[in-house]
């Protein structure tokens, strides 16, 4: 075996045997990956961030309930569940499963809906066209279409969707009042509306003045991680990157114990054997990084969370896990070379990781930092890989797309290397 | 007649030759190796004595080829190890003043590592790992992790370590510090052992008695100087108001402390 790869297999072993310091690098990201997602999915199911899943309760199987139907289920973004555990929705059921918070909220469409609005709507097109004697009176017993919240919900959302359903019922109802007023007007004109018109009316109320949402012109760029999207790839950079505690400590203590010295008298390079000692710890981070991608792939889904989608070019995200490895390995190269003592070393090093992942977006995503904060967050490799990997995860981003993040983990990688370099050298080779 | 002559021309030469070596470490800083001379002849061992501060290790890190004297010549096995360094690392070995060893690896697993990292591998390299193991009797413990081994078993282990690779050359910085008088004297014994094969070495250490048992020539260094240098007996023929070793040293380096 070369010497190259003697020390790489010397400090896997090394690595493997360190149970405490391989729970931190492997465990520690898988818990904190579980926990945030799982709570940051919560908080986007119950602000409106994330795909609704809505109970709904049709008692009146008319047109008002067809319609609402339709309404929503045209927006894409809500599913309608009528059954749960394969069992049709009952007001109760409906009730306990959004108090438990297992739905954000349940619409219940009474019984008789479709033929108290008929009724009310012939009233009232007969009001309005002269044709009736009794004028419309308010219904004494009304049965309204009722919406039951999880308390859990933010107002604006429940605003929101108060709004939707108000909408929607108000759209029925025009609607319904100008078919009835077009018959009234027929019975009382003989001007006969088209079938069709009458039918489309049902459907779709006339809107006289529109409301157009503009959205960027690039829409992949601007489209948003989900949870595991954000996480997975976030808490992956953060472990990848806390290899700089036991990097820094390895070499601290070849330093200190003087088996650099006996390195560096040796027939081989030193280049040789540090080139060995990188790819053993690029290594690490790289299963590290291929089980947080497990992790989201198989096991968040069985806890409620979306599956992690990596896109389509699986080349380039290990090409970016690798570049990014390497720069964590560079930044705990520097950190060995530089620190005087093991304390100093552990301390400083994870301090500055947890540094660099809250300012690059690890914890708190960059957009919802203030502008200050985002520039300085460019300056964070945890940053350039996030940024990365969201665009190959979420943005349909390709190897050309990911380009600047790879220079920019390369050159941090070299940069760490040479001052590394020239630090060991002003340590005169005497092992410090 | 012609080879022999040049076999005995061969093996008159000297395995080290220092001349004039100095080390400051940065401007205006005093030497801390001033004008160090001395050679080592094959199967020979030299022992540099000196309190601390004296400049034994920095002498030691300069002829182990680790730090470039400001000044001076080295050659070792008839190579400028100045100039050629590389070259003359295949033939020395260094056994540090700290147990230099991965403390969760076991014996074995270091003796290989260091071994392969020398050029040895397959047969050639599991015989000297078994060898080295024998000779500093770790036998029944080689494939312990070294974080278990008491202080002399990695004292011994730091030893073999240095020796996996056959070097001419071995360089030894107190290797005996701070361990059971069981343990050093098996090092001791391996020292001796490792002599009679030929291996020639520089040895600094703190103890006279294994200086005197052990080194053919003694150097005694103080502030980076070398104030004397010989066969103990000489030394101590030179100065008739010693009665050993220890008292010489006393004598030659004050009574003052040193820390």
């Amino acid at each position: 075996m070369n010497p190259f790869l003697a020390t790489f297999f010397k400090d896997l072993l090394i690595l493997w045997r360190d149970r405490a310091g391989m729970l931190v690098l492997f465990l520690m990201p898988m818990i904190l990956v579980l926990v945030v997602s799982l709570v940051q999915n919560n908080i986007l199911a119950v602000t409106g961030h994330a795909g609704l899943r809505v109970l709904f309760l049709d008692q009146d199987k008319g047109f008002v309930a067809e319609a609402i139907r339709q309404r929503f289920q045209a927006s894409g973004e809500i599913e309608l569940i009528t059954e749960v555990q394969g069992k049709p929705l009952t007001e109760e059921r409906a009730r306990r499963e959004v108090d438990s918070g297992h739905f954000q909220f349940a619409l219940l469409i009474p019984a008789e809906t479709s033929a108290r609005v008929r009724a009310k709507s012939l009233l009232l097109a007969q009001d309005l066209s002269g044709a009736s004697e009794n004028s419309l009176s308010e219904d004494n017993n009304p049965e309204p279409v009722q919406v039951f919240f999880d308390p859990g919900v933010q107002g604006v959302f429940r605003t929101a969707v108060l709004s939707s359903v108000r909408y929607a019922l108000l759209g029925v109802e025009m609607s319904e009042i100008e078919r009835q007023f077009s018959s009234e007007l027929n019975a009382q004109f003989g001007i006969t509306p088209s079938q069709e018109n009458a039918s489309n009316a049902v459907r779709e109320p006339r809107i006289l003045l529109k409301v157009r949402e503009h959205s960027p012109e690039n829409q992949e760029q601007s489209r948003m991680p989900n949870a595991v999207q954000q996480n997975v790839p976030a808490y992956a950079l953060f472990g990848m990157f806390f290899i700089v505690v036991p990097l820094s400590g390895a070499l601290l203590r070849e330093r200190q114990d003087s088996t650099l010295r006996r390195l560096l008298i040796l027939p081989v390079p030193y280049w040789v054997l540090l080139a060995g000692k990188t790819l053993a710890y690029v290594a690490i981070c790289l299963v590290q990084f291929g089980l947080m991608l497990l992790v989201g792939k198989f096991l968040l889904p069985l806890m409620g969370t979306p599956v992690l989608q990596i896109g389509n070019h699986p080349g380039a995200v290990f090409l970016l896990a690798l570049c990014a490895a390497l720069a964590a390995t560079g930044s705990g190269m520097l950190l060995g070379t530089w620190a005087r003592s093991y304390e100093q070393a552990s301390m400083l090093g994870a301090v500055s990781v947890v540094i660099a992942a809250a300012l690059g977006g690890v914890m708190v995503p960059v957009y919802m930092m203030p502008q200050g904060m985002q520039k300085l967050s460019s300056f964070s490799p945890l940053a350039w890989g996030l940024d990365g990997f969201i665009k190959l995860f979420v943005r349909s981003g390709d190897l050309a797309s990911i380009q600047t993040n790879l220079w920019l983990f390369v050159g941090f990688f070299l940069l760490t290397l040479s001052l590394s370099i020239v630090l060991f050298s002003r340590q005169g080779r005497s092992g410090g | 007649m012609g080879f022999r002559k040049q076999t005995d021309k061969v093996e008159a030469q000297a395995i080290l030759t220092a001349i004039g070596l100095g080390k400051s470490y940065g401007k205006g800083n005093s030497y801390a190796v001033d004008d160090l001379s001395l050679s080592v002849e094959p199967g020979k061992v030299y022992g540099l004595l000196g309190p601390n501060g004296a400049g034994k290790t920095t002498s030691i890190l300069i002829m182990s080829t680790l730090l470039r004297p400001c000044r001076g010549t080295l050659s070792i096995c008839g190579t400028d190890a100045l100039q050629h360094p590389a070259r003359v690392r295949k033939m020395i070995g260094l056994v540090p003043q700290e147990v230099a060893l991965y403390p969760t690896l076991t014996g074995r697993e270091n003796l290989c590592y260091f071994g392969r990292l020398n050029g040895l591998k397959g047969a050639s390299l599991e015989a000297r790992v078994k060898a080295c193991v024998e000779l500093v009797g770790l036998s029944e413990n080689a494939d312990r992790r070294v974080e278990y081994y008491s202080g002399g078993m990695k004292r011994r282990l730091n030893l073999a370590v240095g020796v996996v690779h056959r070097p001419r050359l071995l360089f030894l910085d107190e290797p005996t510090v701070g361990i059971d008088a069981q343990s050093r004297h098996m090092i001791l014994e391996n020292l001796l052992q490792l002599r009679e094969e030929g291996v020639s070495m520089v040895y600094t250490t703190h103890y006279m008695e294994e200086a005197q048992q052990l080194c053919n020539t003694i150097g005694i260094m103080d502030k980076g100087k070398k104030i004397a240098e010989g066969e103990a007996k000489q030394l101590l023929e030179a100065h008739p108001g010693c009665a050993n070793l220890e008292e010489l040293f006393l004598h030659l380096t004050g009574r003052h402390l040193r820390d």
